[in-house]
């Protein structure tokens, strides 16, 4: 892990912080925005540019845009403190979670970049995939070849789950046009 | 412990932010915060997935599997990212998008019934009822 990997790592966890602490939503909702994109280029940094550019339009862009849509039709509370007072049971929980996590699970999990890990202990799966995608689709790009040739029945389902969501917002906000 | 964190490093930030996400629901009175909170406990599972795909070579990163391999691998010769969580973690991000539009639409319906985004005061609305 580089430098600017353990930056941004400091910069998603401080991002991360404040936008639980912040008490006024709008504020919550920008320190999120940045928060996204930093998440972004720590996928870029772990080799996944494809995913780091579906999060900065989808995680930075329409859930921010969605955040603020929602917040300029409903209230947006006026305070005139800064932060939100500490949940001491509920950081307790929390702490008793993460705490576990880190000393019981982190020491059991494989090294990141590891290629003993499993996702390579069967190497025959992965690089089949890398080897034989573009003789068997006809694209170049891996993970594109894989979301849209191999699985491409789940990414028709995914379709689906949109479509179910888009109709459940719009009953839910009344707005159907054919009721 | 700092040899743990150096090497695990992309799996203990996604601990940290998961208390961060789960304290966020939790704790938050605001209904908006919450469903803030759920994103971001999401993100951090993207990040675990991410992780486990990362591969690297001698210590040096090895290529993101959105490029095609120029040089022809040797046999059982490492160099790529694996593409399959990739494909899983571009799904789930958008299913959550799609999830957190079905939230905002009750919040904006819940407003618009009980005028308010509070937990607190939603209860004492509904127990007045």
């Amino acid at each position: 892990m580089s430098l600017v990997g353990y930056t941004l790592a400091i910069f998603v966890i401080v991002a991360a912080l404040a936008t639980a602490m912040f008490r006024d939503v709008l504020s919550a909702i920008i320190v999120f925005g940045a928060y996204s994109l930093g998440m972004a280029i720590l996928y870029t940094l772990l080799l996944a540019p494809d995913v780091a550019m579906t999060e900065a339009a989808i995680g930075a862009g329409v859930t921010t845009i969605l955040l603020l849509l929602t917040i300029a039709k409903t209230t947006r509370p006026t305070t005139d403190r800064l932060f939100e007072s500490i949940d001491v049971p509920a950081l307790f929980v929390v702490g008793a979670f993460v705490v576990v996590l880190g000393t019981q699970v982190l020491p059991e999990m494989y090294a990141v970049g590891d290629s003993e890990a499993p996702v390579w202990s069967n190497p025959e799966v992965t690089q089949a995939y890398l080897e034989q995608t573009y003789e068997d689709t006809g694209v170049q790009n891996a993970v594109t070849a894989v979301l849209a040739a191999y699985r491409g029945f789940d990414t028709f389902g995914e379709a689906v789950v949109v479509f179910a969501a888009g109709i459940a917002t719009l009953l839910v906000l009344k707005r159907e046009v054919f009721a | 412990m700092i040899e743990l964190l150096a090497t695990r490093y992309a799996y203990a930030l996604m601990f940290v932010l998961l208390g961060i996400g789960l304290y966020m629901v939790i704790a938050s009175e605001n209904l908006v915060k919450k469903l803030i909170g759920v994103n971001l406990f999401q993100t951090a599972i993207f990040l675990f997935f991410v992780a486990v795909a990362y591969v690297e070579v001698d210590g040096e990163p090895g290529g993101s599997p959105v490029v095609p391999a120029t040089t022809e691998p040797a046999a059982g010769d490492l160099i790529l990212a694996s593409p399959l969580p990739h494909v899983i973690v571009l799904t789930a991000i958008v299913v959550g998008i799609a999830l957190t539009a079905v939230g905002l639409a009750l919040i904006v319906r819940i407003h618009a019934e009980y005028g308010t985004l509070r937990e607190d005061t939603l209860r004492e609305v509904r127990a007045d009822e």
